[in-house]
C-alpha cells in the first residue's frame, strides 16, 4: 500500500512510509483510474482548509472541527508507458513530485535507457514551450517546464554517472544543445558545461578520480612485502585493525551505486556484463577477502600449539567486537562468517581453549546475523542504529556486548554505519522475482519500482551516514592485508584436517596415530607409508571437470578488469590456480607420505602434500628500493619447474614464456638454481625458509654452445 | 538530520510490517490447529504430540542452494506467494515460513533462500550449517550451474560432517524447452551419483512440481530421523565445549 504524499518539499523522502489506515485516517483509497497509457491509484486525502500553526500532531488533527478540512484527490502512477512515466515527473498542476522523481531516477534503468528518458523529457519540455503561444494555461505550462528543469538538476546532481558515456558523452551533448537553445545562460546550462569540462578533463588527464582508489587503498600488485609487515596475529591492535577494515569498507560503500543492486541489474546480469554491477561486486569481493583472511590466518600455520591458535581466534573476535562498536556490519559479518566457515569452525579443540567470555562474545556477535525469522535481528538492528550516532543496541542476553557498551559509555565521536549488503541484495532479488515488471497491456509496473526504492533509499541513507567516519589510512595495514595468503576451499579444509583430523570415519583412526608421531621432527626422506589415503577424499566426489569449471568461473570473475577491489582479491587469484594441481594430487592414493618440520609452512600430516613457498621477482629494471617483495604460492608434490614458474609468474603478474625465467631457492650462503625440469617439491631444501627468486634467464655461454646457435631470448 | 525527520514514518513502517506478519502467522497457526484437530479425531489415540499441536509443530529448516540465475528465488516465491497474493514484502519476519501438511503430518517449513548473495562465497557454510535439508537447484539451460551442484553437495557434506544428508536435486526451468542443454538423463545420473532424488521444476505459470519439491524434501528429511538426532547431540556437545 503506497500512499506517499507527493507534494513534499524538495528534500528527498528517503524512507518511504507505508502508512496504515489505522494510523492515518486522513488517507483513504478511492480506487484505480485508467487513462490511455497509464493506471493511477487514487486516494482521497483530507487536508487543512485553513493553515493554522504547525504544532498539532496527527492524532489531534481529527479532533479539530471538520470545517477546517477539505478532501482532495491525490493520484499516484501505478503503471504506465515510459512516456507517461516521464510526464508524471510533474503533477497535473505542474508541481515537482519529489518522491516520484526520486523513485523514477533511482530505478528507471530497469525499464528504459538513459538516452530515451532524456529524449522524452526534453521533448516534453519543447511541447510545453510551444503550447505557450496559446493564451490558455500558460501559467501551468510555465510551472511544468520549471519542474522539468528541476528534474534535470536532480538527475545531473544525483546520477552524474548516467551522463558519463565516454568518449563523447552523447546525452550531455544533447542536453547542452537543448540548454543553448532554450535556456541559454541558465543555471542548468552552466551545470552542463561544467560537467562536460570535468568529464573531458578526466579523459585527457588520464586520472579518473571516480574509478581509482586512493593511493593508500591500492597497493600495487607486487607490493607484498612480508618482511616489512610488522603485523602478525594475534598480537595486533584490535581497534586499529577494525578501523582499517572499516576504512576499506567505507571507501567501497560510499562508491556503491545503489541502483546496481536492483534485481534487474545485479541478479539478472550476464557474466560478461558484470561491469554493470562493478561497485556491488567490489563490495562482495572485499567481504570475501576479509573472511578469507580470517580463515587463512587461523589455519596457515599447522604447527601452532592449540593455545596459540585459540589466541588468533580471540584476536579476530576482539577485532569483530570493535567493528560492532564502529557499526561496520559488513566486515563484522565477514569475520563471523570466516570463524563459522567449516575449516575453522570444526576445530573443536581450539575453540574449547577459548576463554569463556570470548565464546560468549562469539555467540552474541553471531546472533546478530542469525538467519532466523528472515534475518530479523539484523534488520531491526540496522533500523535502530542505521543513522544513530553510535552503537547502543544490545539484546537482553548479550552479556559481553552489554559490558562493552557500558565500558565505552557514549563515545565522543559518532560513527557511520556500514551494512552487510547481502541482505539488501536478497530483498531486491526477491522483489524483482515476486513482482512483475509489467501489468496489463504491457504497462511498466511502477509500483514495483516504488517497492524497490524503499530498499535503495535505505542504502542511500546509510551511505550518507557513512560520511561520519573519519579514519586514518595505514599503508602498513594494507600491506599486511595484501600479504595474507589466500586458501581456497579445498586447501583450507585440508589444512584444517591436518590440525584436527576428522573423527568421523573410524578406519582413519589408526593411521592418525602414526601420523601424530610423524609430526615430531620427522624429516622429509624418512617417509612412512600411510595406509590411509587422504582423509578428506571421501568428501570429494567432484570430477576434475566440475572442479576446474568451478574454479575457472570464479577465476574469471576475479580477474574481471572492471573489478574495483584492490589487491585483496588479486592475491587470491594465483592460489586458486595452483590449487588445481594440489587438488588433483589429493585424489591420488598418497604413497610415501612425507612430512617435514621446517621453518616453512609445510604440510605435515596426511593429506596431499604441498608447501607454501614465497617467490620474489628480480630483474634489472625493477628497482624496489631494498625491499624484498614476496608472493606466496602453493607447491604440490607433482609440480615441475616450468609449472612452478608459471604459477609464480601468474602471481607476480608477469607475462611471457616460462622458459625464459629461472627459479632459485635462497639459502643462507648461496642460491640453488632449480634444474629446468626438476620436481620442485622434492628438490627444495626444507631445512631453510622456502624463499625463491624468479629472474629472467641469462643466456649462458655454455648454453649457447650446446644449442649451437645464438638465441636472443630476452628480446 | 535525516534520522530525526524520518523517525515517525520508520516506526510506523515497522509497526505496519510487524503487525502484518503477526496476522499472517496467526492465520497459519489457526489453520494448522484446525487441521491437526481433525487429525486428532481421526487418528484417535495415535496422536503423539502432547499439548496444543500448534505449539509443538516441528520446524523444518530448508535451504535452497544453487548458482545465481538458476531461478532459486522464483521457486521460493512461487512456493510462498500464495500467502501474499496482493503485496509481497520480502523484509517481514515470516516471509519464508509456511505451515504445511506432508503425508498427514503438519510442520512449519522455514525456507532460507539467499538468492542474490551467491557471490558472498565466504558466508555460504555459515547458513548451510543451519539447514535440515537442501534443495540443490540448477537450471537446465545452464550447464555450469549443473556442474556446480557437485560442489554444493560436497560443501554441505563437509559442513555437516556426514557421508549423506537430506538433499533433493531440482532441475529448474524445464519450461524453457528450446534453451535446454542439460538433459533429464544427465540430471538423473548426477542425482544418482549424489545419492539424492531428482525432480524437474518450473516456477513459471503454471508451476510444475514446486510444492512437490518442498514436500519431497520434507519426506527425505523424515526418512533420516536418526541422523537428525545425532546431529543435534553433536551440536549440543559442541556448544558446551565452546562454552567451557
Amino acid at each position: 500500500m503506497w500512499k506517499i504524499c507527493g507534494n513534499s518539499k524538495a528534500e528527498p523522502v528517503l524512507f518511504a512510509a507505508a502508512i496504515n489506515d489505522d494510523y492515518q485516517p486522513t488517507w483513504r483509497l478511492w480506487g484505480e483510474e485508467r487513462v490511455d497509457g497509464a493506471i493511477y491509484t487514487v486516494y482521497l486525502k483530507k487536508v487543512r482548509y485553513h493553515r493554522p500553526t504547525r504544532s498539532a500532531s496527527s492524532e489531534s488533527d481529527d479532533e479539530i472541527s471538520h470545517l477546517e478540512w477539505e478532501t482532495v484527490r491525490v493520484r499516484f502512477v501505478k503503471a504506465g508507458t515510459v512516456e507517461r512515466l516521464v510526464e508524471a515527473l510533474a503533477t497535473d498542476d505542474g508541481e515537482l513530485e519529489s518522491t516520484y522523481v526520486n523513485v523514477f531516477l533511482a530505478t528507471y534503468r530497469s525499464f528504459a535507457e538513459c538516452s530515451r528518458v532524456l529524449d522524452l523529457l526534453l521533448r516534453r519540455y519543447e511541447a510545453l514551450a510551444s503550447e505557450e503561444v496559446l493564451p490558455t494555461a500558460s501559467d501551468n505550462s510555465q510551472q511544468h517546464r520549471k519542474t522539468l528543469v528541476a528534474c534535470l538538476h536532480v538527475w545531473l546532481d544525483t546520477y552524474p554517472e548516467d551522463f558519463r558515456q565516454p568518449p563523447h558523452h552523447p546525452a550531455l551533448q544533447q542536453l547542452l544543445a537543448f540548454t543553448q537553445l532554450h535556456l541559454p545562460g541558465s543555471e542548468l546550462h552552466l551545470k552542463v558545461l561544467q560537467k562536460l569540462a570535468v568529464f573531458s578533463a578526466e579523459r585527457n588527464g588520464g586520472t579518473s578520480a571516480g574509478t581509482g582508489a586512493g593511493v593508500c587503498l591500492a597497493p600495487g600488485m607486487r607490493l607484498t612485502a612480508h618482511h616489512t609487515s610488522t603485523y602478525r596475529l594475534p598480537h595486533v591492535p584490535h581497534r586499529h585493525f577494525a578501523e582499517q577494515l572499516t576504512r576499506m569498507d567505507m571507501e567501497l560503500f560510499k562508491k556503491l551505486v545503489p541502483h546496481q543492486c536492483l534485481g534487474a541489474i545485479w541478479s539478472r546480469r550476464d557474466k560478461d556484463r558484470s561491469h554493470d554491477a562493478a561497485t556491488v561486486l567490489a563490495t562482495v569481493n572485499q567481504f570475501n577477502a576479509v573472511s578469507f583472511r580470517v580463515i587463512s590466518t587461523v589455519l596457515v600455520e599447522p604447527n601452532l600449539r592449540p593455545l596459540e591458535r585459540a589466541d588468533i581466534l580471540a584476536a579476530w573476535l576482539d577485532i569483530a567486537r570493535e567493528l560492532r562498536v564502529l557499526k561496520n556490519f559488513s566486515s563484522l559479518k565477514a569475520i563471523i562468517s570466516g570463524l563459522q566457515s567449516n575449516p575453522v569452525y570444526r576445530l573443536r579443540k581450539t575453540w574449547a581453549l577459548l576463554a569463556k567470555e570470548k565464546s560468549e562474545l562469539f555467540e552474541e556477535l553471531a546472533r546478530i546475523f542469525s538467519e532466523d525469522n528472515n534475518r530479523w535481528a539484523q534488520r531491526e538492528l540496522l533500523m535502530r542504529e542505521g543513522t544513530a550516532k553510535f552503537a547502543d543496541t544490545v539484546g537482553e542476553n548479550d552479556r559481553q556486548l552489554q559490558k562493552l557498551l557500558h565500558e565505552r559509555g557514549s563515545p565522543g565521536v559518532s560513527h557511520g554505519t556500514i551494512p552487510y549488503l547481502g541482505t539488501f541484495l536478497t530483498d531486491l532479488t526477491m522483489i524483482d522475482t515476486a513482482i512483475p515488471d509489467t501489468v496489463a497491456d504491457g504497462l511498466i509496473n511502477f509500483d514495483k519500482r516504488r517497492k524497490e526504492f524503499e530498499v535503495l533509499a535505505q542504502i542511500k541513507l546509510l551511505q550518507g551516514a557513512a560520511n561520519a567516519y573519519h579514519l586514518p589510512c595505514d599503508a602498513m595495514f594494507d600491506r599486511w592485508f595484501d600479504s595474507v595468503i589466500i586458501l581456497d576451499d579445498r586447501e583450507a579444509y585440508q589444512l584444517s584436517c591436518q590440525i584436527e583430523p576428522p573423527t568421523n570415519p573410524p578406519k582413519d583412526r589408526r593411521p592418525k596415530k602414526i601420523n601424530d608421531n610423524n609430526n615430531q621432527g620427522h624429516r622429509k626422506n624418512d617417509s612412512i607409508a600411510s595406509t590411509s589415503s587422504s582423509n578428506s577424499s571421501q568428501f570429494y566426489c567432484e570430477t576434475d571437470g566440475a572442479g576446474n569449471a568451478w574454479k575457472r568461473d570464479s577465476l574469471e570473475r576475479r580477474t574481471s578488469p572492471t573489478r574495483l577491489s584492490h589487491g585483496s582479491s588479486s592475491s587470491s587469484l594465483p592460489s586458486l590456480d595452483v590449487s588445481l594441481s594440489s587438488a588433483n594430487s589429493g585424489q591420488k592414493p598418497a604413497n610415501g607420505k612425507v612430512t617435514a618440520t621446517s621453518p616453512a609452512y609445510a604440510n605435515t600430516r596426511n593429506g596431499p602434500d604441498f608447501y607454501i613457498i614465497r617467490v620474489t621477482y628480480e630483474s634489472d629494471c625493477v628497482e624496489t628500493e631494498g625491499v624484498v617483495l614476496y608472493k606466496s604460492i602453493m607447491l604440490s608434490n607433482n609440480e615441475r619447474t616450468p609449472q612452478v614458474i608459471r604459477n609464480a609468474m601468474l602471481k607476480l603478474n608477469l607475462d611471457g614464456d616460462p622458459d625464459t625465467y629461472t627459479l632459485a631457492q635462497v639459502l643462507p650462503d648461496r642460491e640453488m638454481v632449480l634444474p629446468a625440469n626438476a620436481n620442485v617439491y622434492y628438490a627444495v631444501n626444507t631445512a631453510y625458509n622456502l624463499n625463491f627468486i624468479l629472474r629472467p634467464r641469462k643466456i649462458q655461454p655454455a648454453e649457447l654452445m650446446v644449442n649451437g646457435k645464438v638465441r636472443n631470448k630476452r628480446s | 538530520m535525516y534520522a530525526k525527520s524520518r523517525t515517525v514514518p520508520t516506526a510506523q513502517y515497522t509497526l505496519h510490517t510487524r503487525s502484518n506478519a503477526k496476522i499472517i502467522s496467526h492465520e497459519c497457526r489457526a489453520r494448522a490447529r484446525q487441521c491437526s484437530g481433525v487429525e486428532v479425531e481421526l487418528s484417535g489415540t495415535k496422536m503423539t504430540r502432547p499439548g496444543p499441536p500448534s505449539e509443538n509443530l516441528p520446524t523444518v529448516k530448508l535451504v535452497v542452494v544453487g548458482d545465481g540465475g538458476v531461478g532459486k528465488s522464483a521457486i521460493t516465491i512461487q512456493f510462498f506467494q500464495k500467502l501474499f497474493v496482493t503485496d509481497y514484502d520480502p523484509t517481514i519476519e515470516d516471509s519464508y515460513i509456511q505451515h504445511t501438511e506432508v503425508d498427514g503430518q503438519w510442520c512449519i517449513l522455514d525456507v532460507l533462500d539467499t538468492a542474490g548473495q551467491e557471490e558472498f562465497s565466504a558466508m555460504r557454510e555459515q547458513y548451510m550449517r543451519k539447514g535440515d535439508g537442501f534443495l540443490l537447484v540448477y537450471s537446465v539451460t545452464d550447464a555450469q550451474s549443473y556442474q556446480n551442484i557437485r560442489h554444493f553437495h560436497t560443501q554441505i557434506l563437509r559442513v555437516k560432517d556426514r557421508e549423506s544428508y537430506p538433499m533433493l536435486v531440482a532441475a529448474n526451468k524445464v519450461d524453457l524447452v528450446g534453451a535446454r542443454c542439460v538433459s533429464e538423463e544427465a540430471g538423473r545420473e548426477l542425482a544418482r551419483q549424489l545419492a539424492a532424488p531428482y525432480i524437474e521444476t518450473s516456477a513459471k505459470e503454471p508451476p510444475l512440481n514446486i510444492d512437490a519439491a518442498f514436500h519431497e524434501l520434507v519426506r527425505i528429511i523424515r526418512r533420516h530421523p536418526q541422523q537428525e538426532e545425532k546431529q543435534r547431540r553433536r551440536r549440543r556437545f559442541f556448544g558446551r565445549c565452546a562454552l567451557l
